[in-house]
């Protein structure tokens, strides 16, 4: 048995990230909530989550960053907007954890191997630079950056999907990659929003 | 049915099954069955809803179809349906007082869960009453005149709007209270929830109108001392503390404040909780009414060791308004109603030593923010640490001294609202970081829980959980000079030690320290809790079981500004009804005195209503009858037996015991 230290003292806040997080775009409305719970019984995956929906709106708002970035809870979250269409102050939950997604990738705070934020990664690096997926790519590279053992588990749906034609290993891309790329420089900057890797 | 020859007595007998209520526990067949042998009834019945139109009708026609002459009722309790039976049996030819009701609801069904011995007790009940019943004889009601006037105990917004509701419907209205201005909590408050209109402005116009009114007399500074008589005629004793200084000459002028001896206030000011500072002489606020000055005797140098310079007279000079030689006064007025609106008093916060009140000076009652708030208040709206530093954080603990066994279990439903309005003011005032401790948000009414939206959207941080401790000990750096308070956040999971400037206590709601004794001067009940008893929680809720005398606001229980508007307004229109209908229909319970009484006089001093006098000629006591309220207690003292009273002579008294007894 591990007994740790719970208390939180006033230093363990991070001031402000509520008003960040508050001003990305669909988050203006967290303030709002009335910590009710609807978001947290409807959330088919708040069954696996170490914070709750709710209670990571509730830490968010008193500024516990740490806490909030690394639960695993925004990672779990499959994007089905049911606590958003069910919120009866119409928070846009998803789109919270969203922008703590984001705000974890970018702050390198993230589970490195799990397969959700890896996909998410691979999915926009892939888009920033052909303009399009190839499924069969991103599954791989999903595979061989969360868990390569996994692949071998996975070779009789692989030989079905070669048999049917679906596992198509030519990478797919869209004509005139160089505008999108200037397209998203002039948005993003840099090198067209393509995340550098944060060790 | 057994029902011939019982000296023309014909009983009928009626048991309502009041829905399951009644039905759900006793065999209300059973009940008829076995009532219907007994001698003298000629009708026996069980019925659904006796009170119903249809249950009524019964009556009537079983009343004319069996010539019947006595009515007997099993049902619920009298209060509530004695007189619609009575009416009934009225329209059907009978005297109303042939009639008798047993409560086998309050008194059998509702009380018991044993249905065999319910039944049996019903049976008893009912057996009583039908036996009691031949014995009625027929009485008629006298109707005695209501006096117009009415007192309103109490000028806090309650008392004040029902003055000013029965003085605008032309009635004569007194209006008591117990502070040298009218106002009340009202007038201390800077804003109201949820509109944030300011509470001066709203109130003071309706003080001034008080002042104005022709119809309303107002005695401030003053206290009700004794209450005689009865509905519609009331004797009322009031005592009016001397205030030194003469109302119908002071024009509030207040010369005489700057004139006095001490140059500088120096004594704790009551309207500012403590916070501000008053001389000996002074006005409790610029917008009291009546603007009169008045003197402490406590503080005042003259009054207390009769040598002073007596500036104060001076500054008056040709006024003349300054009177040491005042003395306390009593006054009795005649009303015919009594409105008691006493209001409540805030929790001492010192009972809950771990909150720090009394102890850290920066932790404050909420009543004391509101007045560091407002801009007549002694920092001129300023919210300041003591050391006079503006707090960089606030926070608000809620529910201090509600909703706790050990203190007072009840909600007092504004604190919640009120700390989210001291919440608002305390950000747009100083920009602070404010937190509120909250066990439940409750904001029940009218755009409240808007207002809880909007303070969430303005950034005031929410952490459910019900404080432990505030404590100055720093554990951390960010802690020291600060104090801290410990905490479960209850919706983000663990224990918090959070450090704020400033503490802000909600204190809630208690009765008035002498409520107990208010109520037996105008001999009201309380609950449990020690506020005052409506006559009925949803039906009567500003009536009290004494008829004329009505309450509102919140010494009935904790509420909000419009609820004690409403109460007063209700409380008023129910003295109205009484006074507009002219007269009150006296129950015949009356007692009367018979010829062999021996003129001992023993049951002279024992009427509480002074109903009794003793007449010289005939050597015998005489009761008024206008007088008696029917209590019994000369009946049962008389030691000759001579004086009986309508509704418990001996024989129905003593018929309705061998019914209960006969098994």
């Amino acid at each position: 048995m591990k007994i740790t230290r719970t208390i939180k003292y006033e230093s363990d806040r991070v001031k402000g990230f509520c008003d960040e997080i508050m001003r990305i775009p669909g988050c203006d409305q967290l303030q709002a909530c009335i910590q009710c719970g609807t978001c947290s019984g409807i959330c088919p995956l708040s069954i696996y989550m170490d914070y709750t929906p709710r209670r990571v709106i509730a830490l968010v708002r008193s500024d516990f960053k740490n806490e909030v970035l690394r639960s695993h809870t925004v990672w779990l979250c499959a994007s089905c907007y049911a606590c958003t269409v069910e919120c009866p102050r119409q928070i846009r939950i998803t789109d919270i954890m969203y922008g703590l997604k984001q705000r974890a990738i970018k702050e390198g705070i993230y589970p490195r191997n799990f397969p959700i934020p890896v996909l998410a990664k691979e999915f926009s690096k892939m888009v920033l630079r052909k303009g399009r997926i190839t499924e069969t790519l991103l599954v791989m590279r999903l595979f061989l950056k969360a868990n390569w053992r996994a692949v071998l588990g996975s070779w009789r749906l692989g030989f079905g999907l070669m048999r049917t034609g679906r596992f198509v290993l030519r990478s797919e891309r869209i004509e005139r990659q160089s505008e999108l790329r200037s397209m998203l420089t002039g948005k993003n900057g840099g090198n067209g929003g393509i995340p550098k890797e944060k060790s | 049915m057994n029902g011939t020859n019982h000296n023309g007595i014909r009983i009928g007998y009626y048991i309502c099954h009041c829905g399951h209520n009644i039905a759900g526990v006793i065999d209300c067949g059973e009940v008829a069955r076995r009532i219907g042998v007994l001698p003298g009834v000629v009708v026996s019945r069980d019925y659904k809803y006796m009170c119903s139109e249809p249950g009524q009708e019964l009556l009537r026609q079983d009343i004319r179809a069996h010539d019947l002459n006595r009515i007997v009722v099993a049902s619920c309790s009298p209060l509530l349906h004695e007189h619609t039976f009575r009416t009934a049996v009225e329209d059907a030819g009978l005297n109303p007082y042939h009639f008798q009701m047993v409560n086998i609801r309050e008194h059998a069904s509702w009380v018991h869960t044993d249905h065999a011995a319910a039944t049996e007790k019903a049976v008893d009940l009912s057996r009583a009453a039908v036996m009691r019943v031949r014995h009625h004889r027929a009485l008629t009601t006298t109707r005695v005149p209501i006096n117009p006037a009415v007192l309103v105990v109490g000028g806090g917004i309650a008392g004040i709007h029902a003055a000013l509701t029965l003085a605008n419907a032309g009635k004569q209205v007194f209006l008591v209270e117990r502070e040298p201005s009218i106002g009340g909590h009202m007038a201390k408050f800077d804003k109201t929830f949820p509109t944030l209109d300011c509470a001066a402005c709203i109130l003071t116009p309706k003080m001034s109108s008080v002042r104005a009114h022709k119809g309303i007399t107002l005695w401030t500074y003053s206290e009700v001392a004794k209450v005689e008589g009865y509905v519609g005629n009331y004797t009322v004793t009031v005592r009016r503390r001397p205030r030194y200084v003469n109302e119908a000459l002071c024009i509030g002028c207040q010369e005489c404040i700057s004139a006095c001896v001490y140059r500088e206030p120096k004594f704790p000011d009551e309207f500012n909780v403590g916070l501000g500072k008053r001389k000996p002489v002074y006005i409790p606020f610029p917008q009291a009414v009546p603007q009169v000055v008045v003197i402490d005797p406590d503080r005042c140098l003259e009054l207390k060791t009769g040598r002073c310079k007596k500036t104060c007279v001076d500054a008056c000079a040709d006024r003349n308004a300054i009177d040491f030689t005042q003395k306390e006064s009593l006054e009795q007025i005649q009303v015919g109603n009594i409105i008691v609106a006493t209001g409540f008093r805030l929790f001492d916060a010192k009972r809950i030593p771990q909150y720090g009140y009394g102890m850290y000076p920066n932790v404050v009652t909420s009543l004391e923010l509101e007045r560091l708030v407002t801009s007549s208040g002694p920092t001129g709206g300023e919210i300041r640490l003591r050391d006079g530093s503006a707090p960089r954080s606030v926070g608000f603990i809620l529910c201090v001294g509600s909703r706790d066994l050990k203190t007072n279990r009840w909600c007092s439903r504004t604190c919640c609202m009120h700390s989210m309005k001291l919440a608002q003011l305390v950000r747009e005032h100083t920009g602070a970081d404010v937190t509120v401790f909250y066990l439940d948000i409750r904001a029940p009414g009218k755009g409240c829980e808007e207002f809880y939206d909007r303070s969430l959207k303005e950034g005031i941080q929410f952490v459910r959980g019900r404080v432990a401790e505030v404590t100055d000990w720093a554990l951390a750096p960010e802690e020291e000079g600060k104090l801290v308070i410990r905490v479960e956040d209850t919706l983000a999971g663990f224990v918090r030690r959070i450090p704020v400037d400033m503490i802000v206590l909600a204190v809630g709601m208690e009765p008035q320290s002498d409520a107990q004794s208010v109520r037996r001067l105008f001999n009201m009940s309380c609950g449990t809790e020690g506020w005052f008893l409506e006559k009925h929680p949803k039906l009567a809720p500003v009536s009290t079981f004494t008829d004329g005398v009505f309450i509102a606001g919140c010494c009935q229980g904790p509420k909000d500004i419009p609820d004690s508007i409403a109460q007063a307004g209700a409380a008023a229109a129910e003295a109205m009804a009484l006074i507009d209908r002219g007269y009150i229909e006296q129950e015949p319970n009356t007692a009367h005195v018979l010829d062999d009484c021996c003129g001992c006089k023993s049951c002279i001093p024992l009427c509480p209503y002074t109903a009794i006098s003793f007449d010289a000629g005939s050597q015998k006591a005489v009761i008024n009858e206008a007088l008696c309220k029917g209590c019994g207690t000369c009946a049962g003292s008389c030691p000759s037996g001579s004086i009986t009273q309508n509704l418990f002579d001996d024989d129905e008294v003593f018929s309705e015991i061998e019914g209960l007894l006969h098994a």
